[in-house]
């Protein structure tokens, strides 16, 4: 039951599924009309701040303040 | 007018007035004669000090009545989104079931915590079911990390259990919480942590006055095959049809990966509320003890201002009658 046949583009590219549906999102909200384009753009906003830690110890944080596709 | 005379009277015996403020004489001449301080403390009674109490007391009390309404309003925006986003997950439970009891080797604990503080217990309570579920999880092969989201929960894991903290992520409330952060989130803990079940701590919110830690536990595709050939609820799987040319191992990653975003989207909005509810609260109270310790502080100051008008009173007309007699 667990065969690797026809893997979807996106997994074979490095997606998962939640990055492949956000970019799906992007694309329908970029299709509205003004005004609702922008209200819905401004939904679409990503800022944190994350950091790896190894052995106990935090690493530099990097912060995430882009456009929300990954 | 009396209190005046009396006062001009007294002042023959006084060869130092020393008045710091003389506009604070001028309004209080007739309240508290004892403005002398430092050169004749001696002498008199200093109201000052409660003074200055009662002051600050009555600031703090203004500041929490202020943080109690802006609680209140920013709770009355997130609840509404709260309640509807807990549709989202709840299919998911139907079809794969939401078990704690599953036997996993790596397990991954997210602990959702505030950024800023003065809201209460609920971050103290996340931490003590987190650090719960690791004793009950950590084995001799299984491993149970940490992923953190917010400062205060991971200001209280730093103390003891540094070592197993794998991600930490904060500020995530400067933008309106919406899914699409929550979903990077997510994502970025898919990639860099490997795990077999995925345990998300959190406050659920029940009323603007109780909050219920919960915990809920999304499996990784692989451990959903195993405990779907298990039989049991999720072994019901084979019996939906699928479309498309996937296969259900295909299906479950996905199925997985989207089920773990919804349940993370509803546990920051519940958690946010919950912090929010808590901080209504937490401010009510400390504005209720402030009245309380205003109330004490002024029966102090009026004693001590009684007790000094007395003292004054009595020496000047003792030493009046000394001068006649």
């Amino acid at each position: 039951m667990a065969s690797t046949a026809a893997v979807p583009f996106w997994r074979s590219a490095g997606m998962t599924y939640i990055t492949y549906s956000n970019i799906c999102a992007n694309l329908v909200r970029n299709c509205l009309k003004e005004p609702y384009k922008s209200e819905a753009i401004s939904r679409e906003k990503v800022h944190f701040s994350v950091s790896k830690w190894t052995d106990g110890k935090q690493e530099k944080p990097t912060i995430r303040s882009d456009s929300p596709d990954a | 007018m009396a209190m005046a005379a009396i006062r001009r009277e007294g002042r023959r015996f006084t060869p130092l007035v020393s008045s710091p403020n003389p506009t604070f004489n001028a309004i209080r001449s007739t309240l508290a004669p004892s403005e002398e301080q430092i050169g004749l403390g001696v002498r008199s009674i200093s109201t000052q000090i409660v003074r200055n109490r009662m002051k600050s007391v009555k600031n703090i009390q203004k500041i929490t009545k202020a943080m109690k309404m802006v609680a209140a309003s920013k709770l009355r925006a997130i609840q509404v989104r709260a309640e509807n986003s807990r549709g989202l997950w709840q299919p998911f439970t139907a079809l794969l079931g939401d078990t704690p009891s599953v036997n996993v080797k790596k397990n991954v604990i997210v602990t959702i915590s505030s950024d800023k503080g003065l809201c209460g217990g609920i971050n103290s309570t996340s931490v003590k079911i987190s650090r719960a579920l690791h004793k009950i999880n950590a084995g001799p092969d299984s491993e149970c990390k940490y992923v953190i989201l917010g400062e205060k929960g991971k200001a209280q894991l730093i103390r003891d259990s540094k070592k197993d903290i794998e991600l930490s992520m904060t500020e995530l409330q400067k933008n309106f919480l919406n899914y699409t952060q929550v979903s990077v989130i997510a994502d970025d803990i898919l990639k860099n942590v490997e795990f077999d079940a995925l345990r998300i701590v959190f406050n659920k919110f029940q009323s603007v006055v109780s909050f219920l830690p919960t915990t809920s536990t999304v499996l990784s595709p692989e451990i959903v095959e195993r405990e779907s050939e298990a039989g049991g609820k999720i072994g019901d799987l084979d019996s939906y049809e699928i479309e498309g040319g996937e296969t259900k191992s295909e299906v479950l990653q996905n199925l997985s990966e989207f089920q773990f975003s919804c349940v993370m989207f509803n546990a920051v909005l519940e958690n946010a509320c919950s912090e929010q509810g808590a901080r209504m609260s937490a401010m009510d109270s400390s504005s209720r003890n402030a009245g309380d310790m205003l109330d004490r502080l002024t029966l102090t100051y009026n004693r001590t201002r009684q007790a000094s008008i007395t003292t004054e009173l009595t020496e000047i007309i003792s030493g009046a009658s000394a001068l006649e007699g």
